[in-house]
């Protein structure tokens, strides 16, 4: 075992600080979807989409910023601009023009609605940044690295991966679980989710809340495109594999759950990038094994809660 | 004043009310009785917009078989469903100041309207800071109970409120009906039930629902 460590320690170091930096950004895909399934009960395939096009629009506005000879610090705030111009534009369209009209149809047409979405998503996203790989790296290249001292040898490791992702996956986590508790919206939206009717007759507008939420879900993903943009170029298809990831962690944590879809996506995300280092054919397998072993063990995900029928 | 005007539902295609008329002046205390099935709850929901319906919809002369169902608690209908239907990752104080809350009350008053119900239920007071989802069956009914009167200014619709409770719970709750009679002289109740016997001294006036109909020879 030391001996493996003294031989890998510098990959699985590298694989480590790679994993938690890829966990933050599915983190942020994945509560997205947890909360706009909480409230809609539709699994929406498109929110893939929303990730990709909030990493795209991240990256035109850099490149906006960047042409017009505007301070490059600027293409920071771009990353949430870019987010919250998703959420705000997509998030509604979505939800009013298509989910709304199919959120009492049966689970099989809701998903082909989504699935349908998500191909127009993939075109539009073909027509508008095309299908050459589009590169957002100013905010990386800007911090630099720093050297991760381990064991006897030192990592060099972007700032950005290091201090910034994982800071605002961080700060999302503790923010979205103090909103939740704390405020009166949170405890709405947690009403509405937990039982729609119930909060109705409580005076919820609950048509509206559920517009609010998916639009927040779709920020979510969008945050995590636009802060995943300047780790790697974006190519066509990049949504197709956040989904079925931020799939994986919402069913590990278990529906429903913020701090457990935090701790899946970790468990996920280190798996993942220990593949990738380790033993690279296994990247594509790993996180699905890690959703499998623990839905084989507990059917509801680690955090779930069984929910009990009366009969 | 609640009023139903030749109201039918239909769920899933199937006829469930069919024609009912039923009023609700301000301060009576009417009991819906019916077998299982028989449309008490289609006529609650019904009345809380839940459900879509033919026919006139009006509380205080207002129409709202329209209206959205969200909006009822903002009319001073205050509603009780027969599975309690409480938020159960909620205190049970989150959960009775949650409709007050959503209506923006100003706290003076929401705190009034909660010394109100635990001056009614007075186990409340005592269950505040447990989850709700901790608590017994009766427990929660209690809870639902007060939940409705904290935003029933008009009406409360009690759903099946008996249903499920040990004798010892029934006869709390029955006293708390009785006492709500003096403390909220003006603020209907409209309770379902199967059987008349449990609601006897509590309401003046029993309607008879079968098979979705009023049945007019009861009433």
């Amino acid at each position: 075992m030391m001996a493996w460590l003294s031989d890998n320690g510098l990959l699985l170091g590298l694989a480590v600080l790679d994993g938690l930096a890829s966990a933050a950004s599915i983190f942020m895909v994945a509560v997205g979807l947890n909360l706009v399934f909480g409230v809609l009960r539709i699994l929406n395939v498109a929110h893939g989409s929303l990730y990709a096009i909030g990493a795209y629009t991240a990256a035109s506005i850099t490149l906006f910023l960047t042409s017009h000879g505007l301070p490059v610090w600027l293409s920071f705030p771009a990353l949430v601009v870019a987010a919250a111009l998703v959420g705000v534009i997509l998030g509604p369209l979505i939800e009013r023009v298509l989910l709304k009209r199919v959120e009492k149809q049966e689970p099989v047409l809701q998903l082909l609605v989504t699935f349908a979405l998500f191909m127009i998503l993939e075109d539009v996203q073909k027509l508008i940044w095309g299908v050459q790989p589009v590169s957002n790296d100013t905010p990386m290249r800007l911090l630099g690295t720093i050297d991760v001292p381990f064991g006897a040898d030192v990592i060099p490791f972007t700032a950005y991966q290091l201090f910034v992702l994982p800071g605002i996956a961080l700060f999302t986590l503790v923010g979205l679980a103090w909103f939740m508790r704390r405020t009166l919206t949170g405890r709405v939206i947690v009403a509405v989710t937990t039982d729609r009717e119930a909060a109705t007759s409580q005076g919820i507008d609950s048509a509206k809340i559920t517009m609010l939420t998916f639009t927040f879900g779709a920020m979510l993903a969008a945050l995590g495109g636009a802060l995943a943009s300047p780790m790697s170029s974006m190519v066509p298809g990049v949504g197709a594999s956040t989904i079925v990831l931020s799939f994986a962690v919402v069913a590990t944590a278990g529906l429903g759950q913020v701090e457990g879809a935090a701790i899946a996506a970790v468990m996920i995300g280190l798996g993942r990038s220990i593949a990738v280092y380790l033993e690279p054919e296994l990247e594509v397998v790993v996180p699905y094994l890690i959703m499998v072993l623990v839905l084989l063990v507990r059917p509801q995900g680690l955090f779930g809660v069984t929910e009990t029928r009366r009969i | 004043m609640l009023r139903l005007e030749k109201v039918s539902v239909d769920i899933a295609g199937a006829p469930v009310l069919r024609g009912v008329d039923l009023v609700v002046p301000p301060g009576a205390r009417v009991a819906l009785i019916g077998r299982n099935g028989a449309g008490k709850t289609t006529t609650l929901r019904t009345l809380m917009g839940l459900l879509p319906a033919r026919g006139g919809i009006s509380i205080d002369g207002q129409p709202c078989t329209d209206a959205p169902a969200h909006r009822r608690a903002a009319l001073g209908i205050g509603y009780a469903p027969e599975e309690r239907r409480l938020f159960g990752s909620f205190t049970v104080l989150e959960n009775l100041r949650l409709p007050a809350e959503v209506l923006k009350l100003p706290e003076a008053e929401l705190k009034r309207r909660l010394e109100m119900v635990f001056g009614l239920l007075p186990e409340l007071r005592e269950f505040g800071p447990r989850k709700a989802a901790g608590l017994s069956g009766g427990q929660g009914k209690m809870v639902a109970l007060g939940r409705a009167l904290m935003v029933g200014t008009r009406a409360v619709l009690l759903d099946e409120p008996f249903q499920g409770l040990a004798p010892a719970l029934a006869l709390r709750y029955a006293e708390a009906l009785g006492r709500l009679r003096a403390l909220l002289p003006d603020v209907a109740l409209l309770i379902t039930e199967s059987s008349p016997d449990l609601l006897r001294g509590l309401v003046e006036q029993t309607f008879v629902i079968e098979r979705g109909e009023i049945q007019p020879a009861a009433a």
